[in-house]
C-alpha cells in the first residue's frame, strides 16, 4: 500500500462520518465518535503494518515525501486525533448545552468529524517538502481549527476565542504567504531541496532571503506557540472546549515542528544564512523559555496554566534547533536534534493527553476549571489523581517518566552545543525555566493531595467510562514505560 | 543473576508486593520488608567476602546511536563499606520500626516506603555510571518524600515533604547538568571510562569547563547532603517517623552526597577551583549547623543540625582531594578521611536517632528536651547507649568518632583557616551534645510524660545495642581495613593533634555540663541561633520577592503594552475608524494583533542588526 | 517600452467609454428627467443603503452566498486540469488524470450532499 493512501483513507473516514451525521436519523451522536475512533485505530495499524519499507524514503511527484520522520509524525497525528475523539466523547455531556438550544446531542456530530479532516492536514504537513504543499496542508489544519475553536457557539468565551484565533491565524498566514513569495522571488524555487541548492549557489543576496526566512518563522512560530507569536495561546486555550485545547497543544504543535525542522534545515546548512538563522532561533528560544515558564507561575486556571506550559515546552523543544547547524552535527554525542525533538513530542503527546483526559473528566462533572477544583481529587478518585500526578510529574521532568528523558536529551544537545558555540545563555534560560516548572506543576499535585475537598458535594466519587479508564491506563503505562525504556519510542526513529 | 542483583532487587520486590498485594495485611507486609532486609544483610556479608568483585553483572539499558546507558554494578573499596552501612543499619532500622510503628495505621505503606528506599539506596551504591546513579538518586528522593510525608494528614509533615522535594530538585538539576557536561566532554558516563580517558588525556574537555562540571555535580551533593544554602529541608524532614530519620536523614541517604563525591574523586582532583568551593561549603555548613544546634529545644532537631554539621565535615574533607596551592594532591587520602567519618558517623548517629526514638516513644511522643529529664534512672539501657554515642560523636578516645575526626583534622591541617573552623566545630559538637544529655537524662523530670517513661521493649533495644558495638569499634583498624587499608587513611603524625582535639572536646563537655546542670529552661537564649540565622524566613521572603517580581513583570506587560499602549492608543484609534468587532472585547484582540506585529518587527530588527 | 501596456489602455478606455455612453444615452433617450429622492438613491442589490450600521441578516443569506462562491470558484480549478490533460495522456497516465478529477468532484459532491441534507439550500425552515 503506498503511503499516500493513508490520507485518502482518513478523508474517506471523515466523509463517511459526515454522511452519517447528515443522513442518520439517530439522535445520539456517540456512534459517530466510536466510528471515528475505531477508524483512526485501523488507519494507525495500516501505517505501522501495511506501509512497505521499500516505500521509505520515497518521493511522490516532488510534492509528497515519505520518510521515517514523516511516518512518525503521521502516527503522532493519528494518535492525537484518536485521543481527542475520546476526550470529545467524554466531554459531550458538558458540551451539548453550548451547542444546542434544547440541550440535545444533535449539534455535535461535526465536532467528531472535523478533527478527522484536521488530522489529514496534519499528516500532509508531515510529508510536505514543498512550500506550496506546506501552505495548503497548513491551511487545511488551520481552517478546521477555526471552526473547532468556536464550536461551542452558545458560549461567549468560545466565540471570543474563535474570533481571536481566526484573526491572528489569518495574520500569521499572511506573513507565511508573504515569506513564501519572497523565497520564491529570491530563489525561484518552492521545493526545499531546490531552495537548498539555490542558497548554496552563491548567487543570492543575504538580506532578502533572511527577510523571507523571518516571515516564515512568524507563520511557523504561531503554529508551535513560540514567544512573541504566542499571544493567542492563553486566551484561545482557556476559551475553547477542553478536547480542542488538547488538540491544539499537541497536534498543531507536533505538525508545526516537523515543518519547522524541514524548513530551517537548508537555511542552517548554508554558510550564507546560518549565523543569522541561529541568532533568530536563539532569541526565540530564550524569550519563549523565559516568558512561558515565569508567567505560568501565577496562573490559577488550569487550562491557562497548561497554555503557558505549552509555550514553555515549545521553548524546550526549540532549544535543540540551533544545534542542527551542520558544523556541529558530527561532534554531537547521543541522539540528533531531530530524534530528540521527535522523542520529546511523542512523550509530550502521552503526558499532555493524560493530563487533559483527567481534567476533562473532572471538569465535565464538576464544571470547574481552576486548580482549586482539583482539591481532594486524591480522595475522590485515586486513579484520576494518580494519572494526573504522573502526567504532571512528567511535564515537570521528574525522572522515570517520559518527560524526564525528553528533557534529558534536549538538555544534552543544548549543553553540548553550548560547549561547541559558547551559547551558555540558552542553557541558563532553560535551567531557570525548568526550575520554575517544578514549582508551578507542584501546585497541581498539592491541590490534589494536600487540600481536602471543602464542600460535601465534592466528596462524591467520580464516575469514569470504561473507554476513558482504558485510555487513561494505557497512557499512564506509556508515560512510565517510555520513561524507563525510552527505546520504545526511539526504536521507531 | 548475581548476588549483587539479588541484593538490589529483593527490596523492590518486597516494596511492590507490599504495595500491590499486602495492603490490607499490615503485619505481614512489615514482616516481608524486614525479612527482605535481613536477607540482603546476609547476602551482603557473602558479597563482601567474595574475592572476585569484577563482573558483578551489567546489562544494557538504552543504546541509541552513541548514547549508551548501562545498568551495571561496580563495587570495590569504599563502596563495600557503604553497602554494609546501608544493609546493616537498614536492617536494624526495620527491626526497630517493628516496635516503633506497631500501632501505626499506615504500617504497610511505611514498610513499602522503607523497602523502596533500600532498593534505591543500594542502587546508588552499586552504580557504575553517573546516569544510573542519577536515576537511583531521584528514587531515594521519592522514597524520602514519601516517608517524610508519612503522616501526611499533619500539615507540617506534608509541608516538610514538599520542601524536601523542591529543595532537592534544585540540587538535582545541577547534578543532571553536571552529568551532561561530563558526558559532552568525555563521551561516557561510566566511572571507569571517564577516569581512563582523563588519565590518557583523551576527551575534549578544558579546565574551566571541568571545574564547572564538578561544581554542577557537587550541586547534587549540596541538595542531598543538605549543605548550605540548601540545608533548610533536613531539619524540617524530622517530621517523618524517627526510624526514618535515623536511616535516611542521618546514616545513609544524606551521606549519599559524600559517597557520590568519593566516586568522582578523579574529577575533583583535576578541578582545584571547584574543590576549594567544596571545602568551604563543607566548612561553613559544619560551623553554621553546629551553632544552630546549640539553641534547639527539640531533641530530633538538635540531632538533625548535628547531622548537618558532621556532613559538612565529610564534604570539607573530600574537597581536599583537589590540587592544593602547594602543588600537592591529597586525592584518595582526603576522600578516605571523609568516607571514614561517614562510616563511623553512620553507626553513632543512627544510634542517637534510634535512641531519641526510644525516648520519644517512652515519653508519649514528647520531643521537647525541656519537658524531659532524669531519664537515666528510668531507661537505663537506652541512656547508656545514648551516652556512648554522644561520647563517640564528641570524639572521645577510644570510641570510633575519635579516629575519624582525627583523620579529618589531619587533612584539614593543610589549610589553617579550615583547621581552626573544624576545631571550633568540634568544641561546639561536644558542647551541644552534653547540653542535650544533661537536660534529658539528668536533673528532675519536668513533665508527666517523662515521669511515666519506662524502658522500651526488647525488640527496640536490640538494634540500639548492636549499633552501640558499632559506635565503639567502627574506628578500629579491624573494622574498616577490609575495605580500605589502614595506611590509606590519614592518621595524625605524633600525638599533638589528637591531644589538642581531645582537650577541645573535653572542654566542650565540661562547659556544657556546668552551664546546663540543674537548669529547667534555656538559661542563655540566643535568638539568632534558635531562629536558625533567620534563613528560613529569608528564603520565604526571597521566594515571595521573586514571585512578586514575576507577577509585577507580567502585570506591567499587561498594563503597559496591552492596556496603555494598545487599548488606549491603537485601539482607540481603531475604534474611532469604526470597529467591525465591537462588543467582542475588540480592544484586546486588536491589541494582540498589534503585539504580534511588534514581535515580527522585533525579529526583523534583530536580523537587520545581525546582517549589519 | 510602454507598447506592452497598450491593451491595458484600450481596456480602460473601453470600460470608461461604455459607462459614460450608457449614462449619456439614458439621459438622451429617456423622458425628461423628473428626479425624486427614491429614484436618485443608490441601488444596492435591493438593500436599503441607509439605516442601522449593524443590520442583522439571516445567516442563510451568508450560507447561500458562500456555497455559491465555493461551487463557482471550484470550476476555476478545472481549467489547469483541462490544460495539462493532454500531456498526461501522452505520457500514458490516463488513470491519474481520471482519478484526480474524480476525487476532486467527489469531494465536492459529498460537500454538496451534506449541505443539501443539512438544509443549507432551503430558504424556509
Amino acid at each position: 500500500m503506498p503511503a499516500y493512501y493513508l490520507e485518502i483513507l482518513i478523508l474517506l473516514l471523515g466523509f463517511t462520518m459526515l454522511g452519517i451525521e447528515a443522513f442518520s436519523s439517530n439522535r445520539s451522536r456517540s456512534g459517530i465518535a466510536v466510528l471515528g475512533i475505531s477508524g483512526l485505530f485501523v488507519v494507525l495499524l495500516f501505517l505501522i503494518i501495511a506501509v512497505p519499507s521499500s516505500e521509505v524514503p520515497y518521493d511522490y511527484w516532488g510534492i509528497y515525501h515519505v520518510d521515517k520522520w514523516a511516518l512518525f509524525y503521521k502516527a503522532i497525528a493519528i494518535l492525537t486525533t484518536l485521543l481527542v475523539l475520546v476526550l470529545a466523547k467524554d466531554f459531550s455531556s458538558a458540551f451539548k448545552k453550548y451547542t444546542s438550544q434544547s440541550n440535545e446531542f444533535s449539534g455535535i456530530g461535526e465536532y467528531y468529524c472535523l478533527p478527522i479532516f484536521v488530522c489529514a492536514g496534519l499528516m500532509w504537513m508531515a510529508s510536505a517538502k514543498d512550500l506550496i504543499t506546506i501552505f495548503v496542508s497548513l491551511e487545511l489544519v488551520t481552517i478546521g481549527f477555526y471552526v473547532l475553536v468556536s464550536f461551542m457557539r452558545r458560549n461567549v468565551g468560545s466565540l471570543e476565542a474563535g474570533v481571536k484565533y481566526l484573526v491572528l491565524g489569518a495574520l500569521s498566514t499572511g506573513f507565511l504567504v508573504y515569506g513564501i513569495a519572497w523565497i520564491f522571488g529570491v530563489t525561484g524555487h518552492f521545493d526545499l531541496s531546490g531552495i537548498a541548492e539555490a542558497l548554496n549557489s552563491g548567487e543570492i543576496e543575504k538580506k532578502p532571503i533572511i527577510f523571507a526566512f523571518a516571515l516564515l518563522m512568524v507563520g511557523l512560530g504561531f503554529k508551535v506557540a513560540a514567544v512573541p507569536f504566542h499571544i493567542w495561546v492563553p486566551d484561545v486555550y482557556q476559551g475553547t472546549s477542553m478536547p480542542i485545547t488538547a488538540f491544539l497543544s499537541v497536534g498543531s504543535k507536533a505538525a508545526g515542528f516537523i515543518v519547522l525542522l524541514r524548513v530551517i534545515e537548508p537555511f542552517l546548512n548554508s554558510p550564507l544564512t546560518s549565523s543569522s538563522v541561529i541568532l533568530i532561533l536563539s532569541f526565540l528560544v530564550c524569550v519563549t523559555l523565559f516568558f512561558g515558564n515565569l508567567v505560568a507561575i501565577k496562573q490559577t486556571n488550569i487550562k491557562r496554566l497548561l497554555a503557558y506550559s505549552s509555550i514553555a515546552h515549545a521553548g524546550f523543544l526549540m532549544m535543540a534547533l540551533p544545534a542542527m547547524e551542520s558544523g556541529f552535527h558530527s561532534k554531537l554525542i547521543g541522539p540528533s536534534p531531530m530524534e530528540s525533538i521527535s522523542f520529546y513530542l511523542a512523550g509530550y503527546l502521552l503526558m499532555t493527553m493524560l493530563c487533559f483526559l483527567v481534567i476533562t473528566i473532572v471538569s465535565s462533572l464538576t464544571d470547574g476549571e481552576n486548580i482549586d477544583d482539583l482539591r481532594g481529587l486524591g480522595a475522590r478518585s485515586p486513579l484520576l489523581a494518580f494519572a494526573m500526578l504522573v502526567g504532571v510529574a512528567s511535564l515537570a521532568g521528574i525522572p522515570l517518566t517520559v518527560g524526564f528523558f525528553g528533557k534529558f536529551l534536549l538538555f544534552n544537545i543544548a549543553i553540548q552545543y553550548a560547549v561547541f558555540s559558547g551559547s551558555w545563555y540558552i542553557v541558563a534560560f532553560a535551567v531557570l525555566g525548568a526550575s520554575a516548572g517544578f514549582y508551578y506543576y507542584f501546585k497541581i499535585i498539592r491541590a490534589m493531595y494536600c487540600g481536602g475537598a471543602e464542600q460535601d458535594g465534592d466528596q462524591l466519587a467520580l464516575t469514569i467510562s470504561t473507554l476513558s479508564r482504558v485510555v487513561i491506563i494505557v497512557l499512564l503505562a506509556g508515560v512510565i514505560l517510555c520513561g524507563v525504556f525510552p527505546k520504545l519510542i526511539l526504536g521507531f526513529l | 543473576m548475581t548476588t549483587a542483583f539479588i541484593i538490589l532487587l529483593l527490596p523492590l520486590v518486597a516494596a511492590a508486593s507490599n504495595l500491590l498485594l499486602l495492603r490490607k495485611k499490615a503485619n505481614f507486609s512489615a514482616f516481608v520488608s524486614t525479612f527482605s532486609a535481613a536477607i540482603c544483610l546476609v547476602l551482603t556479608f557473602g558479597l563482601i567476602r567474595q574475592d572476585d568483585l569484577n563482573n558483578l553483572g551489567s546489562f544494557n539499558w538504552i543504546k541509541i546511536a552513541d548514547l549508551k546507558l548501562d545498568i551495571g554494578i561496580e563495587l570495590h573499596g569504599l563502596g563495600l563499606g557503604m553497602i554494609l552501612v546501608v544493609t546493616l543499619i537498614g536492617f536494624l532500622v526495620h527491626l526497630f520500626s517493628l516496635g516503633y510503628m506497631r500501632e501505626d495505621a499506615g504500617k504497610a505503606r511505611y514498610f513499602s516506603g522503607l523497602s523502596l528506599f533500600m532498593f534505591s539506596m543500594t542502587g546508588i551504591v552499586f552504580a557504575d555510571n553517573l546516569a544510573m546513579m542519577f536515576i537511583f538518586w531521584e528514587l531515594v528522593g521519592v522514597s524520602s518524600y514519601l516517608l517524610i510525608g508519612h503522616w501526611y494528614h499533619k500539615n507540617t509533615a506534608a509541608e516538610a515533604a514538599k520542601k524536601a522535594f523542591l529543595v532537592n530538585r534544585i540540587g538535582d538539576f545541577g547534578f543532571m547538568i553536571g552529568i551532561l557536561l561530563i558526558w559532552g566532554s568525555f563521551g561516557s558516563v561510566n566511572f571507569v571510562e571517564i577516569e581512563g580517558s582523563l588519565r590518557n588525556g583523551n576527551g575534549n574537555y578544558d579546565k574551566g569547563l571541568l571545574n564547572w562540571s564538578v561544581f554542577c555535580i557537587f550541586c547534587g551533593a549540596i541538595g542531598k547532603s543538605a549543605q548550605v544554602p540548601l540545608h533548610v529541608w533536613l531539619p524540617d524532614a524530622m517530621e517523618g517517623p524517627t526510624p526514618v530519620s535515623a536511616l535516611i536523614h542521618a546514616a545513609t541517604m544524606v551521606a549519599a552526597g559524600v559517597f557520590m563525591l568519593t566516586k568522582v574523586l578523579f574529577l575533583i582532583e583535576v578541578a582545584p577551583t571547584a574543590a576549594s568551593v567544596i571545602q568551604y561549603v563543607g566548612a561553613i555548613t559544619a560551623l553554621i549547623a553546629a551553632l544552630m544546634a546549640t539553641q534547639q529545644n527539640d531533641i530530633k532537631k538538635i540531632l538533625a543540625y548535628s547531622t548537618l554539621s558532621q556532613l559538612g565535615y565529610m564534604i570539607m574533607a573530600v574537597g581536599f582531594a583537589g590540587l592544593l596551592s602547594g602543588g600537592e594532591v591529597l586525592g584518595e587520602k582526603a576522600s578516605n578521611a571523609g568516607f571514614f567519618h561517614l562510616y563511623t558517623h553512620a553507626f553513632f548517629k543512627a544510634l542517637l536517632f534510634l535512641g531519641s526514638g526510644a525516648i520519644i516513644y517512652a515519653c508519649h511522643h514528647e520531643q521537647n528536651i525541656w519537658k524531659m529529664g532524669g531519664l537515666i534512672g528510668r531507661m537505663k539501657v537506652t541512656s547508656f547507649t545514648f551516652l556512648i554515642a554522644t561520647a563517640a560523636l564528641a570524639g572521645i578516645y577510644p570510641l570510633s568518632g575519635f579516629y575519624s575526626k582525627d583523620a579529618i583534622m589531619t587533612i584539614a591541617a593543610n589549610k589553617p583557616l579550615l583547621l581552626v573552623i573544624g576545631s571550633f566545630v568540634a568544641f561546639l559538637t561536644a558542647f551541644y551534645m552534653t547540653r542535650l544529655c544533661v537536660v534529658v537524662f539528668f536533673g528532675r523530670a519536668r513533665s508527666w510524660s517523662s515521669e511515666e517513661a519506662k524502658e522500651v521493649p526488647l525488640l527496640m533495644l536490640v538494634p540500639l545495642l548492636v549499633l552501640t558495638i558499632g559506635a565503639i569499634f567502627a574506628g578500629q583498624t579491624f573494622a574498616y581495613s577490609w575495605f580500605v587499608p589502614s595506611k590509606d587513611i590519614p592518621h595524625p603524625e605524633g600525638v599533638v593533634l589528637p591531644l589538642i582535639l581531645t582537650a577541645i572536646a573535653v572542654a566542650g563537655i565540661i562547659a556544657g555540663f556546668f552551664l546546663y546542670r540543674g537548669r529547667d529552661q534555656e538559661p542563655y537564649p540566643v535568638q539568632v541561633l534558635s531562629r536558625k540565622f533567620y534563613l528560613d524566613e529569608i528564603y520565604i521572603i526571597l521566594v515571595r520577592i521573586f514571585q512578586d517580581a514575576v507577577a509585577w513583570v507580567a502585570k506591567q506587560i499587561d498594563r503597559l503594552l496591552i492596556d496603555g499602549l494598545l487599548v488606549r492608543g491603537v485601539a482607540r484609534l481603531v475604534t474611532e475608524i469604526g470597529s467591525v468587532l465591537r462588543g467582542m472585547q475588540s480592544g484586546n484582540l486588536q491589541g494582540y494583533a498589534f503585539l504580534f506585529g511588534v514581535g515580527v518587527i522585533l525579529v526583523l530588527y534583530i536580523i537587520n542588526a545581525a546582517i549589519g | 517600452m510602454l507598447d506592452q501596456y497598450l491593451p491595458v489602455l484600450m481596456q480602460l478606455s473601453v470600460a470608461t467609454g461604455f459607462a459614460v455612453s450608457t449614462l449619456l444615452i439614458s439621459v438622451l433617450l429617456g423622458k425628461s428627467a423628473k428626479s425624486n429622492a427614491i429614484k436618485d438613491s443608490a441601488y444596492e442589490c435591493g438593500m436599503l443603503p441607509i439605516g442601522d450600521d449593524k443590520p442583522r441578516f439571516s445567516v442563510k443569506f451568508y450560507v447561500i452566498a458562500m456555497l455559491f462562491v465555493i461551487f463557482d470558484i471550484e470550476v476555476v480549478f478545472m481549467y489547469p486540469w483541462a490544460v495539462t490533460f493532454k500531456n498526461f495522456l501522452a505520457n500514458g497516465q490516463a488513470a491519474m488524470v481520471f482519478w484526480s478529477m474524480s476525487g476532486f468532484v467527489g469531494i465536492l459532491l459529498v460537500a454538496y450532499l451534506y449541505a443539501l441534507k443539512k438544509g443549507a439550500l432551503s430558504w424556509k425552515s
